[in-house]
């Protein structure tokens, strides 16, 4: 009885599951083709034999364990950068409740969905100013704010929902300020900072337009930039596209599914106490 | 819960360290001290270019013992949407490759972030080895308009469209290959009675276009194209030859000889079915001929569009040199040697089309025929560049205009309406 009711709700997230997958295995699929294979029997055909040249090809074009550093070196020190500025903003912001915090969470939300393409020129000048340009540590600033915004605006709310008798216990025990941010209200909403902090990896590791226009240099590209390089202008490489594409989504995949396991560890663990 | 936020901690320490440590060795670019030179073109390493300029690189390093050639190899969207901001920064490099055009190079000659060649090239000779159509890319006035004025750039190779076909589909289909216009015809009416599509095309993107212009080309003359890309005269959309144009298209999708289903393909894929034997005639640009070259299992020829006099194309991309380099002689000795014969032969014998080859050095017949092909269109004077260039953001209108002639959902002359309104609202007035 369950099992029939069950069926048509499995069948369903089967279907969206393979739907999802299916891209992925169309790139897997087309990267291990030879380029003739691929022209003679088109994208959807399986392989005729594996030919990994196009993988290595493209490791070696672009120096893609360089490229891959950076981009985990960019992605992870935001993650974490934009988690800690999203903690201290939501804090003053969703438990501190200071004067104004409607507009100053407007003014994140405007920053939230400004277009990049606006911020563009500002952050090229401001950059070569102050000596940033054609550095990892430019794009670092800028996206730990820009993804803050975001982080800010969701954590407020999460905070503005958290419960007052645990905050007040802890103050009338003596905490101060500080200690009720790292010791109570941090631990409590770890599980919401660990899917921030998935969500800015994985985010930061796709960005494309910021990245190309401050990193100029080979030296400092991320992995979405260096995927460019395929781009030709008038002739696609199909099969080397597609291998770029399968190395470039690996190490966020891998990272995703890393830290979900953890997450979904410590909110089991959390909730048996 | 500690036990989870340590490792978080741990891994934010480090990566912080890590990072610190990375962004102090950020490197500022050589000095002009004469020792460097920082190269950057966004060719396929496989590809003509990319085989003769490695070959340059390596014969300058020959030249020029104990300076060090700094290459990055670029792709072309970075190069295009980023160049006027690198251009402008100490990043610049000494030499690059860049897209010819007004939008493009000439935008940045005018914005003054390229160095004037004019005495270079007379100095070396450059101008000597070009011939006039050729060199129209290369030159740009104060406002950014090529075809005179100063030289800030010089291509290395050249591009033309041309017909590609399927001499095995034409054998087995008993069709002869066409010389004149109306051969060409009864070309394609002979491949569609045995049911097959005879042309290869692609409506989302360049393909479809090209079509058009050469279809207005073979009633146009100079002059037609001087107005049109050049603005000398007025370009009007219902004239005999955009008609002619605009008419044959639609008759011809309405013949069945292209394809309705082509409204939504990309160039891709009319390349790929012209290579898997399904399309017999291509038309397009030589950038497809080294791929055809390497990956087409059955025997093909190329013939230029019969009965036309003028063909899209032009010079290649340019090289030009930032205005911020910092070795400029460095510079101009490299794009000297990439236009020597030695360089040149081997872009042409790796299916390239070089624009200063000794022909007698060219020895496979077929990269002879493609070459020899270009030297009767630029001694006839007949490159006509390419229909999107006159006016910034030409291309999409033409997609759009021309998918509506694959779908039949608009008329030819209202495709012709709507190509003359965005032409009179983009062209320059001064």
């Amino acid at each position: 009885m369950t099992a029939a009711r069950r069926f048509p709700a499995l069948a369903l997230i089967v279907l969206g599951a393979v739907l999802m997958v299916l891209p992925l295995l169309i790139v897997l699929d087309n990267a291990v083709k030879s380029p003739a294979d691929y022209s003679a029997h088109g994208p959807l055909s399986l392989p005729h034999g594996i030919h990994l040249d196009a993988l290595k090809d493209f490791w070696n074009r672009v120096d893609f364990g360089r490229v891959l550093l950076n981009s985990v070196l960019i992605s992870g020190s935001v993650a974490v950068a934009g988690v800690v500025l999203s903690v201290l903003n939501a804090y003053a912001i969703g438990i501190g409740r200071i004067r104004g915090r409607t507009w100053v969470l407007a003014f994140f939300v405007l920053a939230n969905v400004l277009p990049q393409e606006a911020l563009v020129y500002p952050l090229y000048y401001l950059a070569k100013q102050v000596g940033l340009y054609d550095t990892r540590l430019s794009l670092v600033i800028v996206f730990s704010v820009i993804q803050a915004a975001f982080g800010t605006y969701l954590l407020s709310s999460v905070l503005g929902a958290f419960p007052r008798e645990i905050i007040e216990a802890a103050r009338i025990d003596g905490a101060g300020s500080w200690q009720v941010l790292w010791r109570i209200v941090v631990p409590v909403s770890r599980p919401t900072l660990g899917v921030l902090l998935v969500f800015f990896f994985v985010w930061t590791w796709n960005e494309f337009l910021l990245p190309l226009v401050m990193l100029p240099s080979n030296d400092n590209q991320t992995v979405s930039v260096a995927l460019g390089v395929l781009q030709g202008q008038r002739l696609m490489d199909a099969t080397m596209t597609n291998a770029a594409g399968l190395l470039g989504a690996l190490p966020a995949l891998a990272f995703f599914l890393v830290f979900q396991r953890t997450l979904t560890r410590g909110i089991a663990v959390g909730a048996v106490r | 819960m500690a036990r989870l936020r340590k490792p978080i901690a741990m891994t934010a320490t480090a990566l912080a360290g890590a990072l610190l440590l990375a962004s102090c060795g950020s490197s500022g670019g050589g000095a002009g001290d004469g020792r460097t030179l920082r190269l950057w073109h966004y060719e396929a390493p496989d590809s003509a270019m990319g085989i003769a300029w490695n070959q340059a690189i390596a014969e300058f390093k020959k030249t020029h013992p104990g300076v060090k050639v700094e290459f990055e190899a670029k792709g072309f969207e970075q190069i295009q949407k980023t160049a006027s901001m690198v251009l402008n920064s100490d990043g610049a490099p000494d030499v690059m490759e860049y897209n010819k055009g007004n939008a493009t190079a000439g935008l940045l000659a005018k914005q003054g972030l390229l160095t004037d060649l004019t005495p270079e090239v007379t100095k070396y000779g450059w101008d000597k080895l070009l011939s006039p159509s050729v060199t129209t890319t290369s030159r740009y006035d104060t406002a950014g308009v090529m075809g005179s004025g100063n030289w800030y750039g010089v291509p290395n190779f050249g591009e033309y469209a041309m017909v590609y076909y399927n001499k095995g589909l034409f054998a087995s289909n008993g069709v002869k290959v066409p010389t004149t216009p109306e051969e060409f015809t009864a070309a394609l009416a002979a491949f569609k009675a045995k049911g097959i599509t005879p042309l290869a095309d692609a409506g989302a993107e360049y393909p479809a276009q090209q079509y058009l212009y050469q279809l207005a080309l073979s009633k146009a003359d100079r002059a037609w194209v001087d107005a049109f890309e050049l603005y000398k005269g007025k370009a009007d959309f219902h004239d005999a030859a955009w008609t002619y144009a605009a008419d044959t298209f639609a008759d011809w999708v309405d013949k069945g000889y292209i394809a309705k289903t082509s409204s939504g393909a990309k160039a891709e894929d009319a390349g790929v079915s012209f290579i898997s034997g399904k399309s017999p005639i291509f038309f397009s640009g030589s950038w497809w001929y080294g791929r055809f070259k390497t990956e087409n299992k059955f025997a093909w020829g190329t013939f230029l569009w019969p009965g036309s006099k003028l063909t899209p194309g032009s010079g290649g991309n340019l090289w030009v040199v930032p205005k911020n380099a910092r070795n400029k002689q460095l510079a101009y000795d490299f794009i000297d040697i990439t236009m020597k014969k030695g360089i040149q032969n081997a872009l042409g014998n790796n299916g390239g089309i070089p624009v200063a080859a000794d022909p007698a050095a060219i020895t496979d017949p077929q990269s002879k025929t493609l070459i020899d092909d270009f030297t009767t269109v630029t001694a006839a004077d007949g490159l006509a560049f390419y229909p999107d260039w006159p006016v910034p953001g030409f291309y999409d209108v033409l997609v759009s205009a021309v998918q509506k002639l694959i779908t039949g959902s608009a008329e030819p002359a209202a495709v012709l309406d709507q190509l003359q309104k965005a032409y009179d609202a983009g062209v320059p007035t001064s």
